[in-house]
């Protein structure tokens, strides 16, 4: 999991628009994924550090709770239906969300845009 | 050296502003139209207005031989919010949702159009078949069911501290196809970003709350006004099991599932839509009853 959020990480510094979107994000998620814990610190919208877990002293706004299968559908170009959206895992119960979860809601583009970096393009 | 730029390039589309009167108020509404024939009437979703519709209404092959109108709800797109809106909390209800749209048809003088609405829009279209079918001649339901409760708050949409159109479009992009084109994609975003403060959440206070509809479909006579329910499989918020289970509880509704689309179909991805919604022409090409008629 750590090259896709590391690879995440470096996305964000290169795209502007997504830096210009969350450039009043300074809040710690938690990733949870087949139980690993990841810790994403954003500040000023960069992605400025990526901590695994576990760690009960990271305090963190909210935090998303998947597993890899679902992650890697979602990456796809064209993923299968409630695959396409972290709301669509939560309904179809692949994700959980817990935590403040207004902060995601006020900054909903931004987040879903850094979840989705990792995803492939649509081959022409 | 002079320069030469194209002449700008209309399309068939004319739009003009109404007064009618909904509920004993007036009300300026604006209304687009394009096409001659069959008139069917075009209902947006929520947060969102009549250009949703313009691909259809730019469609030659539809337009050929139907007259599509679309209007901007109250409080939406070019319409109006009624006086006083400045202390008013708006908060859409069936009653004055079936007013409204009864208000355009009679106003406009619409002789039993065609009804084509997508999200609450085909909410209101199943409402307006159990209660006034005999005002139309038949009803296109698009990402339309009878009832489901919000999986997201709906007061998100509206707060002091946030901007409720970049929310509302960030929340609503879950509903829209991977395979939707970006510029589409984004286009039907944009809506929801223009949308009024507080408009957004008072059109799902109707559609997440009121249950209204799940006791009157069994009401809805689909041989004398059909009724085809459209839903993509990317829809969310309505899925296919929601579209499928008010289907069956509609005596003779038929029911399509787009695999390719989400919930905006009209808007998100034009062409992919294109061959649904003339099916669904098709189908309501001859009123089954006058089928009836004709071969007793």
């Amino acid at each position: 999991m750590l090259p896709f959020l590391t690879r995440m990480q470096s996305q964000l510094d290169d795209s502007p628009h997504l830096l210009r979107l969350g450039r009043l994000i300074n809040d710690t998620v938690l990733m949870k994924v087949d139980g690993d814990e990841y810790y994403l610190t954003f500040d000023k919208g960069h992605l400025s550090e990526i901590q695994p877990g576990p760690s009960r002293k990271t305090p963190w706004r909210f935090a998303i709770t998947t597993d890899r299968a679902a992650l890697e559908e979602f990456w796809q170009a064209r993923p299968k239906p409630a695959f396409h959206d972290i709301f669509g895992l939560v309904t179809i119960g692949r994700a959980r969300i817990d935590g403040d979860i207004l902060a995601l809601v006020k900054n909903l583009r931004f987040f879903k845009e850094v979840l989705a970096i990792p995803r492939k393009e649509v081959s022409a | 050296m002079s320069t030469r730029t194209s002449p700008a390039r209309p399309e068939p589309i004319t739009g003009r502003y109404y007064t009618v009167d909904v509920e004993g108020a007036p009300r300026r509404i604006y209304v687009e139209e394009a096409g001659q024939g069959r008139p069917v009437l075009c209902l947006h979703t929520a947060g969102a207005d009549t250009r949703q519709w313009r691909h259809l209404m730019n469609d030659a092959e539809v337009t050929r031989d139907h007259r599509l109108i679309a209007f901007d709800m109250p409080w939406h797109g070019k319409s109006l919010p009624p006086e006083g809106f400045e202390t008013e909390e708006y908060l859409l209800t069936t009653e004055a949702y079936i007013a409204t749209v009864l208000a355009v048809v009679d106003g406009l003088g619409l002789e039993r159009p065609l009804l084509a609405g997508c999200s609450m829009g085909g909410r209101i279209a199943l409402q307006l078949a159990a209660l006034h079918g005999d005002k139309f001649s038949g009803f296109i339901a698009i990402e339309a069911s009878d009832f489901q409760g919000a999986w997201y708050d709906i007061d998100w949409f509206h707060r002091p501290d946030a901007h409720g159109g970049e929310m509302g479009a960030a929340l609503v992009s879950a509903n829209i196809s991977p395979y939707a084109p970006a510029e589409e994609r984004w286009n039907t975003l944009w809506m929801f970003m223009q949308s009024g403060p507080g408009v957004f959440r008072g059109d799902l206070s109707f559609y997440t709350r009121d249950e209204s509809l799940v006791g009157r479909l069994h009401q809805i006579d689909t041989i004398r006004t059909p009724v085809h329910i459209l839903v993509g499989a990317y829809d969310l918020t309505c899925t296919p099991e929601d579209a499928k289970r008010t289907a069956r509880a509609i005596p003779g509704a038929t029911v399509t599932v787009m695999d390719e689309l989400g919930h905006f179909p009209m808007s998100e991805h034009p062409e992919g839509f294109r061959p649904f919604f003339s099916d669904a022409l098709q189908k309501m090409r001859v009123p089954a009853i006058e089928r009836a008629e004709e071969q007793a």
